[in-house]
C-alpha cells in the first residue's frame, strides 16, 4: 500500500509537473491562459490510439507520429487562433477554452464516448514488498523524470532557454537584447505543447482515453499553478509533487477516494488564494520605481 | 554622423508626445537629453531603437489606443524606422532602460549573457565578459547572485554592463542615477565616462542637469515633446530663461 502510494504519487507528480511547466512557460512568455494545454495532452492520447490500434502501426512509431502530429497542431492553433488576438488577454482566454472544447467535440463525435485504451509498451511486473508494480509504470516514472531534468537543461544551459526566461520575465527588454520575442513565443509554445504531447505519450498506456480525459488534469494543472505561484517553474514543479501526492493519499486511504480528487486539488487552490494569493514561489508584482 | 533623427513625431492616441524632434548624435560624442518629468525623454530613445514601433505593433487592434510614430531616424546614415528592435540592436544602437529593468529573478551571470544573446555561448564572449568586470568589479563578485537582490547601484552597473555584452557603437542611457543616493549617482556617472573613454559613443538622458553638463559635449533640452533648447553646458547655463524654466534650477 505504502509503496503504491509513493510509485503513484511520483508518477502523478511528474506527470503534472510536465504539464504545469508547459503551461507555465506559454504563460510566462506569451501571456496565454492556455486552458487548451490538456485537451492537446489528450489530443496526443487519441492520435497514439488511432496509430497504435486502428492503422496498426508500431507503438512507439504512433507515439513519435502522434507527437509530431500534435505540436504541429497546436502550432496551426496559435498562429489561426491565438497570435492574431494576442494582445487581449480576455479573448485568448476564452479562444483557448473553444479550442479545447472544439477537440473534446471532435473526438466525442469520432470515437464516441467509449472507454479506449493502448497497449503497455512493456508487459510484466515486479513484486516488492508485496505490492505489484508494472514495469511499465516504472518506465513511464523514469521517462517523465528524464524529461523534467531535459526541460531544467534546456531552461538553465541553452541560448534558446536563455532568451525564453528573459522573455518571459520581460518581453521589452528582450527585445532589446536582440530576441525576437514572437519567434520565441512560437517556440515556447511548440516546446510547451510538445512536452503535452511527449506527457500523453509516456502515460497512455496507464489511462483511459475518453473525450472528457483533459478535464481532471487541467483542474489539477491550474491548481498546481496557483499553489507553486503563477509563471513560476520551480512552484509547478513543486507543486505538482504536492498535488500528486494528495491525490494518490486520497484515492488509496479514503473509501471512494478516486471521487474526491478533484475537490482536494480545488481546495487547495481555494485554500492557497485565501491565505498566500502569491503562492510557494510566487513573485509579487510590484514595479520598482 | 553617427545617429540623425529629423522631425520625429509619436503620438499615443490622441496625446502627441513628441512634436518633431531633430537630434544628432557624432561618433565618440557624449550627448545628453535633458528635460523636466514627463518632457518625453524617454519616448525619444524607445522610439530610436524600435520600442516605440514595437508597441504599436502590439497594440494593433486591441482597446490600448492607437500609436503613431512619423519622422527618421538614421543609423550610420543607413534609415532604421521600420527596423524591427531586435535587428536595431545588432547593428550596434543599444538602449539601456529606463528604471534599469535586471531580469530580476535571473542571476547576474545570466543578465549578462542575455545581453550577448547576438553573439553565440559563453567561450565567444569572455572578453566582453572581462571587460565589464574590469569596469564593475562587483558584478563579478555578485555573479551567481539573483539580480533582483541587488542594491540599486548595483542593478544600474548589471543593466549598463548588460547593454555593453551588446558590443554598442551607440549606448543610450535612460536615467542612470535615478534613486541612487548622491555618492553611487557620481560612481556611475564617472563610469559613463570611462565607456565614453573606450570609444562608445553615448546618448545619456538624465533629470539631473548639473552633474551631468560638466560631463557632455553637447546636450539637447527636451520640454512637452521640443526641443527648446541645444549647446554646451555651460552656455546653456548662462540662459537665465533656459535655467529658470527649463532646468528649474
Amino acid at each position: 500500500m505504502l509503496l503504491d502510494i509513493i510509485i503513484d504519487g511520483l508518477i502523478k507528480g511528474s506527470v503534472y509537473a510536465l504539464l504545469a511547466i508547459g503551461f507555465s512557460l506559454v504563460l510566462g512568455v506569451a501571456r496565454i491562459i492556455n486552458i487548451a494545454h490538456t485537451a492537446l495532452f489528450m489530443t496526443a492520447a487519441y492520435l497514439i490510439y488511432i496509430g497504435s490500434k486502428l492503422m496498426g502501426l508500431p507503438l512507439l512509431l504512433a507515439m513519435a507520429a502522434a507527437v509530431v502530429l500534435t505540436v504541429l497542431l497546436g502550432l496551426v492553433v496559435y498562429r489561426l487562433f491565438i497570435q492574431p488576438i494576442q494582445e487581449h488577454e480576455a479573448a485568448v482566454l476564452i479562444a483557448t477554452i473553444a479550442v479545447a472544447m472544439m477537440l473534446q467535440e471532435v473526438f466525442l463525435m469520432s470515437f464516441g464516448g467509449h472507454y479506449l485504451g493502448v497497449p503497455p509498451l512493456v508487459d510484466g511486473y515486479l513484486t516488492i514488498m508485496g505490492a505489484k508494480i508494472t514495469y511499465q509504470h516504472l518506465l513511464a516514472l523514469g521517462l517523465s523524470l528524464v524529461m523534467l531534468v531535459g526541460v531544467r537543461f534546456f531552461l538553465m544551459q541553452t541560448r534558446l532557454g536563455l532568451a525564453l526566461r528573459s522573455t518571459a520575465q520581460d518581453r521589452e527588454v528582450a527585445n532589446l537584447m536582440g530576441m525576437d520575442v514572437n519567434r520565441v513565443a512560437l517556440l515556447t509554445v511548440a516546446v510547451s505543447v510538445g512536452l503535452a504531447a511527449m506527457t500523453g505519450a509516456i502515460v497512455v498506456p496507464l489511462i483511459t482515453v475518453e473525450p472528457t480525459m483533459w478535464m481532471h488534469p487541467l483542474i489539477m494543472m491550474l491548481a498546481i499553478v496557483v499553489l507553486g505561484g503563477l509563471g513560476s517553474i520551480e512552484g509547478s514543479f513543486v507543486g505538482a509533487y504536492i498535488l500528486g501526492f494528495a491525490e494518490s493519499l486520497v484515492v488509496f486511504m479514503l473509501p471512494m477516494g478516486s471521487f474526491l480528487k478533484d475537490s482536494v486539488a480545488l481546495s487547495v487552490m481555494i485554500l492557497v488564494l485565501l491565505i498566500r494569493p502569491e503562492g510557494l514561489f510566487g513573485v509579487s508584482f510590484e514595479e520598482e520605481r | 554622423m553617427l545617429l540623425e533623427v529629423n522631425n520625429l513625431t509619436v503620438c499615443y492616441d490622441k496625446a502627441m508626445i513628441l512634436n518633431g524632434i531633430s537630434l544628432k548624435v557624432d561618433t565618440g560624442e557624449l550627448v545628453s537629453l535633458v528635460g523636466p518629468n514627463g518632457a518625453g525623454k524617454s519616448t525619444v530613445l524607445r522610439a530610436i531603437t524600435g520600442l516605440v514601433a514595437w508597441e504599436k505593433r502590439m497594440k494593433r487592434g486591441t482597446t490600448g489606443g492607437e500609436v503613431t510614430i512619423e519622422g527618421d531616424v538614421l543609423f550610420e546614415g543607413k534609415p532604421i524606422s521600420q527596423t524591427p528592435a531586435h535587428e536595431i540592436v545588432r547593428l550596434g544602437l543599444v538602449h539601456c532602460p529606463e528604471r534599469r529593468r535586471p531580469f530580476r529573478e535571473m542571476s547576474v551571470q545570466d543578465n549578462l549573457m542575455a545581453g550577448a544573446y547576438l553573439f553565440g555561448g559563453k567561450g565567444q564572449v569572455q572578453d566582453d565578459l572581462d571587460k565589464v568586470f574590469q569596469l564593475f568589479p562587483v558584478l563579478k563578485k555578485r555573479l551567481g547572485q539573483v539580480s533582483g537582490t541587488l542594491s540599486g547601484g548595483e542593478q544600474q552597473m548589471l543593466a549598463v554592463g548588460r547593454a555593453l555584452m551588446s558590443r554598442p557603437k551607440l549606448l543610450c542611457i535612460d536615467e542612470p542615477s535615478t534613486g541612487l543616493a548622491p555618492l553611487m549617482r557620481q560612481e556611475v556617472f564617472n563610469k559613463i565616462v570611462e565607456i565614453r573613454r573606450t570609444g562608445v559613443t553615448i546618448l545619456l538622458v538624465e533629470q539631473e542637469v548639473a552633474s551631468v553638463f560638466s560631463l557632455t559635449d553637447r546636450n539637447y533640452v527636451l520640454s512637452s515633446g521640443r526641443i527648446i533648447a541645444q549647446g554646451k553646458g555651460d552656455d546653456l547655463l548662462q540662459d537665465e530663461v533656459i535655467r529658470k524654466t527649463y532646468l528649474g534650477l
